[in-house]
């Protein structure tokens, strides 16, 4: 006997072995479906005794262990069921043969037998057979039930008989020894007269009998055999059968004790059966009601049957003995193994799991000699089974695992390994692993990480061998994901290694793989590789931001606390994440995610398609590819998309593709992550501008950094001169411009650029292409500070709008910074005038002063060039025409009413001068660097010289011959002819002024320094040679005429005299204030009076 | 001297586990792991009975072919399990609850290191090193 059966239990020694076969041909689910049919009937209530008989059927034992049979008679095979197919009755004979030989098999042991045969009709078949039924076919056999039934009670009448024969059998006859198939030689030539022998016969026999009362339903008889038989066999030390009659007794009185039975599943072993029973539980006993079956008019029998079971506690003391005793027999291994797991089922019902535990123990040391691998995987499968029953899940897992490696031992040519990763994934809950990812994102994993890695180790590798790939790359990337942290460098390169080998034939993905038998396999997305520790949507560059325009944008504000400012944070992640971000992306635009990342791998990390996972609006994901080197710090990656629609955005996540894995992170299941809030407006598309200038770009801010720019240009320039920019603003988004608007501010001097708006509608992608010619101002300052170089900087900015966006009432900006480093060119030390011969003009003295290091060059309006060195200072006489300054526009009066004095006399101040530059029209040029500009004399005038360049407010005119006269002209007239002189006055000046009295005196100047005013015989007036003027009022004119003869030829001058009447005439009158000399300055008139040719020849 | 020492949480995950370094590592994991069954087996056991006067050794958890492990709960249900080789008869029973002793000394000033965070897997140097004496020499 070397194959034990793992199922037993206590209870089947109460069980009567009925062997179902098939003979011949039968197709095997036919088989099984009659066999299924037979084994329903497992327990069969004998009429005219309150007895149930239990029937266990096999369909396979082995005639070996039937040997047995004598040591314990439930292992006995008493009834033998074949089944065959019969097609004609031609093959009846040999069908009829071939049953007769099944028979012999169990021949010795066998009570009764039955043939069912199928398939045949006809004669043979309408014969009256008690051992034989006929049955058309295998669908058509009603009665089966009926005829096992039949059977067994046949059965049961050779039991009651063959124990009422045994039990009775005390007279005096010799009692034959009963042995098990090893002892047969030991006993040859032993003295059978002995005392000793007898008692050992006897002891064998009472067991017997026990066993056979045991099987016929008589438990309490059962009991007292069994307690005779142990008293007897104790004193002969008869230590197998001793062993066995103590098992006895344990069986019996687990019977007693346990009704519902002790293998736990007995309903789902036979589940036909269980129903049939329910189905006439009125008719029959149940299975649990061994003692109201038992119960006899006799009260006495109760109470000694009360007296002869064991206790529960007894009951594992006597299995111990027993289990000890079979320990010294090396051939009763399968007894001792069987008697081992019996116990353990009835101590797992009792809930000793300790003991049950040593009964394990000792049960895994049995030796049982060599075991096919078959009966190993067999083996190892019920001790998991067991440990399990008791409640120990890891040493089930343990051995469960050990099965399973059983199942693929190198040794098994056909390796099964469905059934080996079947048997592990069953072992998980012992190794509290749950093959969801979800369960290892709380946090750091704790857990029998070493023990876990092997088993994942071993389901991937037996789902490979499967065939299975898709299985073996999610096993793996639960690998790979989960046990990171425990996973050594050289574990972590051949892990990967072997999931990019899975993964180039199956790539792994995000779907639920469900297994056949209903486990589901989550997904597992890879939330360590790389390792994202925050998350940060990150606002548009300045140039794209939108503004949401004025008084729409106040409730926005919202702030929880009451507190202006308070360092205390609230920590709430959650809360966070769900918080709108306080700036906005707009359809359209490329908007940007920033995750600060790093590759926990000792090797590069290549992660693809990296892209963002949101919700809330149509989103097109950009995707990118990064290479993290290995080990690295954080790293930022920023991944981009662009918001098709409008609307509330949310980041839920990212999705990567790494070693050929696809995995969807989301943010929610990531504890680790930080983020200031997934949540951010689109808003409706805007249009978008971009910027390019002439100059390039400058990488240096504006000192005062106050705002962000989007772009700024920087240029390098002497005073005074001139460079020209050009912006160009082209619209590159898909939304019309509908506005711009431009304006300009000038960061630390007050003048400079100004630029007026332009409001501008423009079809699509129209270039735009506004001038703005900035002017480098700073000359005026340019006396203290001439060797510094000085920054001017200005801020132009581009409001524009358009399409959706300017609907919802949003803008952007455009700004442009412009930075200007303004070297000294030339400046003037001094300045001062100097009167020309005309009263109009003047010449002005400028000393002009070089603080370049180059050469250079200045020229001044109808003048000639200066050549100036380096340092060098010159000085320079232009002759200009004074100035007119009242025809400068003058400040309204809303300007006056609302700035300060002091500001506008700098005002008027700066137009004068303005007045005088272009007038003057100064200009540098510096040959060698090529650069040339402007100077201004703005700054170094100063009041005298001003009011030397100004004409006088009083202007006079004279005209000779209709001709206007001033100093270097010569009017030419003839000797004897009336020259017709006007004097016009006209009155620029405020103030009425005048009367005023003018004489004109004639003298002729030799140009030796003498004068000769006796001319009364050369010229005489027509007239008076005094005029009067009359008061003239402001900006009026009054003229006066008078005419002079020239007597004689040659070159007169006229020097008009002037009296003011008004202070002798009107005292008090007037302006109460003499007016200045210089208002009179009257040109003196130079004639040149020649013959006329007729009266020279007279 | 043991081949094994391990520190169990009370949610019976490992906080340390060393093993002689000859032997194969992964095999005294699973040992220390099953005999995890038979500690909460005493535990519950002994649980219902009295809760407060608990003995803290457990004594042998199980034996196996080659080896005899045994068990110490602390009143935190923390476990230690120490696996001696079979062979070595000469250990008594006293000797193996000293060790327990010194290692649940040992323990207590792990925990009361206040950089130490409870749950965390124990790395520090004098538990290693007081582990380690008490360990069977690598010869």
């Amino acid at each position: 006997m070397s194959v034990p059966d793992y199922m037993q239990c206590a209870e089947d020694h109460q069980t009567v072995l009925v062997v179902v076969q098939p003979v011949g041909i039968v197709p095997e689910d036919q088989f099984f479906r009659i066999y299924k049919r037979i084994a329903s009937v497992a327990q069969v209530s004998i009429r005219d005794s309150q007895r149930n008989l239990y029937i266990r059927y096999r369909h396979h034992y082995l005639p070996e262990n039937n040997d047995w049979g004598d040591f314990q008679t439930h292992r006995k095979v008493v009834g033998l069921i074949c089944v065959t197919t019969c097609g004609s009755g031609k093959e009846w004979p040999q069908t009829s043969e071939r049953f007769h030989g099944q028979k012999e098999v169990f021949g010795a042991t066998l009570y009764d037998s039955r043939l069912l045969v199928f398939g045949l009709q006809g004669e043979i078949a309408e014969q009256q057979r008690t051992d034989v039924a006929f049955y058309p076919s295998y669908d058509d056999c009603p009665d089966v039930e009926k005829k096992v039934e039949d059977f067994v009670e046949s059965i049961f009448i050779v039991l009651e008989s063959k124990r009422l024969d045994r039990a009775t059998d005390k007279s005096g006859d010799k009692i034959p020894l009963l042995c098990v198939p090893f002892e047969k030689k030991d006993f040859v030539g032993l003295d059978t007269d002995s005392r000793h022998y007898k008692k050992r016969c006897q002891g064998r026999m009472r067991k017997h009998v026990g066993d056979l009362c045991l099987q016929a339903g008589m438990l309490q008889d059962a009991l007292v055999h069994y307690h005779m038989a142990v008293e007897l066999l104790r004193s002969v030390n008869d230590f197998l059968w001793l062993g066995a009659a103590l098992e006895g007794l344990c069986s019996a009185s687990v019977i007693f004790h346990y009704p519902g039975g002790t293998a736990g599943k007995a309903a789902g072993r036979n589940p036909s059966a269980a129903q049939g029973q329910a189905a006439d539980a009125g008719k029959r006993h149940r299975p649990g009601a061994l003692t109201t079956n038992g119960i006899s008019a006799d009260t006495s029998s109760e109470i000694g049957r009360a007296k002869n079971c064991l206790s529960p506690e007894d009951i594992i003391e006597k299995y111990k003995e027993a289990i000890s005793y079979y320990g010294k027999y090396k051939n009763a291994g399968v007894i001792e193994l069987e008697a081992c797991v019996k116990a353990v089922r009835v101590l797992a019902i009792q809930k000793r799991a300790m003991e049950a535990s040593e009964f394990l123990q000792n049960a895994v040391y049995i030796n049982l000699g060599q075991l096919s691998e078959e009966e190993k995987i067999q083996r190892y499968s019920i001790l998991s089974e067991l440990y399990y029953l008791i409640g120990f899940h890891r040493k089930s897992a343990f051995f469960k695992r050990v099965a399973a490696m059983q199942c693929v031992a190198p040794t098994i040519p056909e390796p099964g390994w469905r059934a080996c990763y079947k048997l592990l994934l069953e072992t998980l809950p012992g190794y509290s692993l749950s093959l969801d990812p979800k369960d290892f994102s709380k946090g750091a994993h704790r857990g029998w990480a070493a023990v876990q890695m092997r088993l994942l180790h071993e389901l991937v590798y037996a789902s490979r061998r499967m065939g299975n790939p898709g299985l073996s790359v999610r096993h793996l990337s639960f690998l790979l994901q989960t046990m990171l942290d425990f996973l050594s460098d050289q574990e972590k390169k051949e892990v990967t290694q072997s999931l990019e080998n899975y993964t180039s034939k199956c790539p792994g993905g995000m779907e639920v793989i469900t297994l056949p038998d209903g486990l589901r396999l989550h997904p597992v997305p890879f939330t360590k590789l790389p390792i994202v520790r925050s998350v940060k949507l990150l606002d548009l560059p300045v140039s794209l931001r939108p503004h949401k325009q004025k008084g729409l944008m106040e409730n926005s504000m919202s702030t929880k606390s009451p507190f202006i400012y308070s360092p205390i944070i609230m920590h709430n992640r959650g809360e966070e994440r769900n918080k709108k971000i306080d700036f906005q992306w707009v359809q359209g635009d490329v908007c940007e995610v920033q995750l600060m990342v790093y590759n926990p791998m000792p090797f590069e990390l290549r992660v693809e398609n990296m892209g963002l996972l949101t919700s809330g609006v149509e989103f097109e994901s950009l995707p990118a590819a990064l290479s993290l080197p290995a080990e690295s710090g954080l790293y930022p990656v920023t991944l981009v998309g662009v918001p098709r629609t409008a609307g509330n955005i949310t980041v839920n996540g990212y999705h990567t593709s790494v070693f050929g894995v696809t995995s969807d992170c989301l943010l929610d299941s990531l504890t680790s992550v930080r983020t200031s809030g997934c949540l951010v407006e689109v808003i409706p598309s805007l249009p978008r501008l971009q910027l390019s200038t002439s100059l390039p770009r400058s990488a240096h801010p504006l000192q005062p950094s106050k705002e962000e720019l989007s772009s700024s240009v920087s240029v390098q320039l002497f005073n005074g001169e001139t460079q020209q920019l050009t912006i160009t603003l082209e619209n590159i988004g898909s939304e019309d411009l509908e506005t711009l608007e431009i304006t300009s501010k000038i960061s630390n001097t007050k003048d400079g650029i100004s630029v007026t708006g332009l409001p501008i509608s423009s079809p699509l992608r129209q270039v735009l292409k506004p001038r703005a010619e900035t002017r480098p101002p700073g000359s005026e300052s340019s006396k203290t500070d001439y060797n510094h170089v000085k920054m001017l900087e200005a801020v132009m900015t581009f409001k524009y709008s358009g399409g959706a966006g300017k609907v919802e009432g949003y803008y952007r900006d455009l700004t442009l910074g412009l930075h200007v480093d303004v070297e000294p060119s030339v400046f003037f030390t001094r300045v001062s005038t100097l009167p020309a011969t005309s009263t109009r003009q003047c010449h002005l003295l400028l000393d002009v002063f070089n603080s370049t290091e180059h050469e250079l060059t200045v020229s001044a309006q109808n003048n000639q060039d200066l050549v100036l060195h380096a340092s060098e200072c010159q000085r320079m006489a232009i002759q200009v025409d004074k100035f007119d300054f009242d025809t400068l526009p003058q400040p309204d009066q809303e300007t006056v009413r609302y700035t300060s004095l002091k500001l506008l006399e700098e005002e008027r101040l700066h137009a004068q001068a303005s007045m005088i530059n272009s007038t003057l029209g100064i200009t540098w040029d510096i040959p060698s660097v090529r650069r040339k500009g402007e100077a201004s004399v703005e700054g170094v005038l100063n009041q005298l010289v001003l009011d030397h360049l100004q004409l006088a407010p009083l202007q006079w005119d004279v005209m000779v011959n209709g001709k206007p006269c001033d100093c270097d002209i010569i009017a030419d007239c003839k000797v004897g002819d009336a020259v017709p002189l006007e004097v016009k006055l006209t009155n620029r000046s405020k103030n009425t002024v005048g009367p005023f009295a003018l004489t004109v005196v004639p003298f002729q100047d030799y140009q030796n320094g003498v004068q000769n005013y006796d001319l009364q015989d050369a010229v005489t007036f027509i007239g008076s040679n005094t005029f009067y003027i009359d008061t003239v009022n402001p900006s009026e004119e009054s003229l006066c005429l008078g005419a002079l003869l020239f007597l004689y030829s040659g070159d007169f001058y006229l020097n008009i005299k002037f009296q003011d009447d008004s202070v002798g005439k009107e005292p008090g009158a007037g302006q109460g204030k003499e007016l200045p000399l210089s208002w009179f300055g009257l040109p003196s008139i130079h004639i040149r009076a020649q013959e006329a040719p007729m009266e020279a020849g007279a | 001297m043991a081949v094994c020492i391990a520190v169990i949480a009370k949610e019976n995950y490992p906080l340390y586990i060393r093993s002689v370094p000859t032997q194969n590592e992964l095999k005294f994991h699973y040992t220390v792991h099953t005999s995890l069954d038979v500690v909460e087996e005493k535990i519950s056991a002994v649980g219902k009975a009295m809760a407060d006067q608990r003995e803290l050794y457990l004594g042998l958890l199980y034996p196996t072919e080659d080896y005899k492990v045994y068990g110490y709960v602390t009143n935190s249900k923390v476990k230690f399990v120490i696996v001696v080789d079979s062979s070595n008869t000469s250990l008594r029973d006293n000797e193996i609850r000293s060790m327990f002793r010194k290692l649940h000394n040992s323990f207590t000033d792990v925990m009361c290191n206040p950089f130490y965070n409870p749950g965390d897997t124990i790395q520090s140097k004098a538990f290693d090193g007081m582990v380690s004496a008490m360990m069977v020499q690598a010869s």
